[in-house]
């Protein structure tokens, strides 16, 4: 066991050396940094090293270099034949983004057959997964398995699987306005002045952040950027106007239409979805028409 | 000049005039400028009648002439606008009750029946009307000051005189505008003509000035946003700001003469009983109505402490696009009010963008944007790439608002809903004509009866046969018609913004 441990830190060693020197290190460089370090440990350590498949090995000048390889990667070599490496890089090059597999396809000249089995295999083993894109539905796209898909893939916060979460977005935004609107009232009246009430009926985003986190509606945890998309619902709801602070940040305040609701929202025909059919001869008409009854009674 | 418009004018003429006026109205909505005999001719209506019916519609204003081709026949045509202001009359009333008090009411009322009138004329009828009338205690003095104040303060202006072109041979005269000049009235006279009925010869015509009641509902639209928005001490300040705009400006310029802060402080020191916080804080509020007030009010310089302009066009426009999201809201849902702001927010902006920022589900927002496209509240520009082979280049659509679109089809959407409430109300009116006519019957019975001071059981017994069912019937019926005249005046509300709007021509 004590044998094994000392060969552990030995590779660690070896591992952090390499960390440093993202070009490769040679024989000599080992042997400068563990001068204690005799050449058949060395030996020993870096075969072992090479088996486990964390070094690549290069021949420069007539010396021999050892280089990290990307801690990734040394996963799928394992025991994955060509056609596998080269689909895998390509998705590890992709990142968070992901890659559509015709792009795959395209860039790895594979047939679809083969790239389909080769996907499916990289699945199996939990190396990449599929996720489904949310602005095009049918589209797939391939990721690493650990990585979490990038916004404009899931959709950030609004999204559960792939389907846009509308009551959870209004329930915030009613919640930020009821926020808000506790302070609106500050402005008016203000006996130190209208400045000083704006001022305290502005709130800024993270303000609002802090206050549905607390209420604690909201499973996931919100950034600020998401809580300033439902702000910025807010104001285009006509609810909420923003402005921005001297140092940059967006501040909101809740306001109120500039006029109340005119009469052509009062009456039956201002709302009516016959009213283009409507007309004082016909079926539809004025004299008769029951939402008019109904709204008469 | 929509067919909407045209019926909904028609409807008005039929409520105020009958039926014979209407038709003439019809007549001249639909062809346009043209002389007595043509008009006698489509209409059937003997000429007579036609005559008869163009003086009442000249003496409102609502019909002008001019001169035809071979100058001795007069062309006469429609003025849809003026026929709508007629459902504004009750509007003027309340404004000038509100502002000058009843007896001022009483004389616009009057000048509003008539049309137009001379001032001895219309100061004896007011004054013998009210003669017995203990309670309101009117006097002839009292009515001619409240006069020259009314006249004093533009709402009431003489009328245009006729003039005849000498030399050019045409019979037709035409109508020249008259400025304004306050009389003075001599109230020796005047009593003695309403005493003695002595003969005064007054020939200057007066008639109400529209114009300067529109100007008083304008500025209340804006005093009322500012109150919304801020609070009730900017609304005071935004009517000292008025007020100062309304003695240096041109009623409708799209913006003011500057109005010097110094001013305004003074006015609002004035005050300062009632709105001790306005007084102290006026150059405050000046700047959160210029940051937060949707442009209502510009900075427009420094000297004097500020000078200051309030944006009239600006605040048009501001105040129609909250009556279209009013309209959006309440058609279309909330969602796509929202989608309707956003588009106002980006000017351009393309589909996918929409559903990025409105934070609406994919499907719902598509459907919306296109529901609003259908509904004409929201427009689309296409942009093709220049002609580059193969079909696989794609059009970029972009979505915006056409604020003079959008705003006339708000309009079309009031005339229909005036049009059908009147409609409504004369289908009301006609369907229990018996039963109102003889509420009518009976009420004037029993007034007469009162004042004879006939013993009560005769009036309880000429009460009573109007049975209960009948009255609770009537009782349903005058409710309704209420509420469709409620509505009516409402929607000529909405009217009026919009008109405010169109009201500046290069918007």
């Amino acid at each position: 066991m004590a044998t094994v441990k000392e060969e552990d830190s030995i590779t660690e060693k070896i591992l952090a050396i390499a960390k440093k020197n993202p070009k490769g290190i040679s024989d000599k460089d080992i042997s400068a940094a563990f001068p204690e370090l005799s050449p058949a440990d060395r030996v020993t350590a870096i075969n072992a090293l090479l088996q486990q498949g964390s070094f690549d090995l290069y021949n420069q000048g007539g010396a021999l270099i050892y280089r990290l390889k990307a801690a990734s990667s040394k996963q799928a070599v394992k025991g994955a034949d060509n056609e596998e490496k080269v689909v895998y890089n390509l998705i590890e090059e992709a990142e968070n983004k992901g890659i559509w597999i015709r792009d795959i396809r395209r860039r790895s000249n594979l047939a679809m057959t083969q790239l389909n089995k080769v996907l499916k295999s990289l699945e199996s083993k939990k190396l990449i997964k599929a996720v489904k894109c949310v602005n095009a539905s049918k589209k797939k796209v391939y990721m690493l398995y650990n990585l979490e898909p990038d916004r404009s893939i899931s959709g950030g916060a609004w999204y559960q699987d792939q389907e846009f979460e509308s009551e959870f977005v209004d329930i915030l935004n009613r919640q930020c306005l009821r926020f808000l609107q506790q302070r609106a009232d500050k402005i008016k009246n203000n006996p130190r002045g209208p400045i000083f009430g704006r001022t305290q009926s502005y709130a800024t985003a993270a303000e609002v952040q802090k206050y549905i986190a607390d209420l604690g509606i909201s499973k996931i945890t919100l950034d600020v950027e998401d809580v300033i998309t439902i702000l910025n619902t807010l104001v285009y709801d006509g609810k909420a106007e923003s402005s921005v602070y001297p140092d940059g940040s967006r501040v909101y305040r809740a306001i109120e239409s500039l006029i109340p609701a005119p009469g052509l929202v009062q009456v039956p025909c201002g709302v009516c979805p016959l009213v283009y059919n409507c007309c004082p001869t016909g079926l539809v008409n004025p004299q008769d028409c029951s939402y008019m009854t109904e709204w008469l009674e | 000049m929509s067919h909407q418009l045209g019926s909904l004018v028609s409807e008005i003429l039929n409520r105020h005039f009958g039926e014979i006026v209407q038709k003439v109205g019809d007549d001249l909505f639909s062809f346009g400028a043209r002389p007595v005999a043509a008009i006698a001719k489509t209409t059937e209506i003997p000429r007579i009648k036609v005559v008869e019916s163009l003086r009442t519609l000249l003496k409102y204003d609502l019909v002008t002439f001019e001169p035809s081709k071979n100058e001795v026949v007069a062309d006469y045509k429609i003025v849809p606008d003026n026929i709508l202001l007629l459902m504004r009359y009750p509007r003027y009333l309340l404004q000038i009750k509100s502002k000058h008090g009843s007896e001022a009411e009483m004389i616009v009322e009057e000048v509003l029946q008539r049309g137009c009138v001379t001032a001895t004329n219309l100061l004896v009828t007011l004054a013998r009307k009210y003669k017995d009338d203990r309670e309101k205690n009117i006097s002839i003095v009292s009515l001619k000051d409240m006069f020259i104040s009314l006249a004093t303060a533009g709402y009431l202006q003489q009328a245009a005189v006729a003039e005849v072109k000498e030399g050019e041979g045409g019979e037709v005269p035409t109508m020249v505008a008259v400025a304004t000049i306050v009389p003075e009235l001599d109230a020796r006279t005047l009593v003695l003509a309403m005493n003695e009925g002595a003969e005064v010869t007054d020939n200057i015509y007066w008639k109400v000035n529209f114009d300067r009641f529109h100007q008083d509902f304008r500025d209340e639209i804006m005093i009322d946003a500012m109150t919304r928005r801020i609070d009730e001490n900017a609304g005071e300040l935004m009517r000292h700001l008025l007020m100062q705009v309304y003695l240096n400006t041109p009623p409708w310029a799209a913006s003011s003469t500057p109005v010097p802060a110094l001013q305004l402080k003074e006015s609002a020191r004035r005050g300062a009983t009632e709105r001790p916080l306005l007084a102290q804080f006026v150059d405050h509020y000046l700047r959160v109505m210029e940051e937060n007030g949707c442009g209502f009010v510009r900075r427009s310089g420094d000297a004097s402490g500020g000078q200051f302009v309030v944006q009239m066009q600006r605040a048009a426009k501001e105040t129609v696009y909250a009556l279209l999201e009013h309209t959006v809201n309440e058609r279309l849902g909330s969602n796509a009010a929202r989608i309707f702001r956003l588009i106002r927010d980006k000017k351009y902006i393309e589909e996918e963008d929409i559903r990025k920022h409105a934070m609406v589900p994919n499907k719902e927002c598509k459907e919306l944007t296109y529901k609003l496209m259908e509904h004409h509240f929201i427009s689309v520009q296409p942009m093709r790439k220049a002609a580059s082979g193969g079909g696989l280049v794609k059009a970029i659509y972009l979505y915006y608002i056409n604020l003079h679109e959008t705003a006339h089809t708000a309009r079309e959407l009031c005339y229909r809903a005036c049009h059908n409430g009147l409609r409504r109300a004369a289908a009301a009116r006609r369907a229990h004509a018996r039963l109102l006519d003889k509420q009518r019957r009976v009420r004037s019975v029993v007034h007469s009866m009162r004042v004879r001071e006939d013993p009560q059981q005769h009036i309880a017994r000429v009460e009573e046969t109007i049975t209960p069912p009948e009255r609770q019937l009537i009782q349903s019926v005058e409710k309704q018609l209420k509420q469709l005249s409620t509505a009516e005046i409402e929607l000529d509300k909405a009217l009026f913004i919009l008109h405010w709007y169109f009201m500046y021509k290069d918007n």
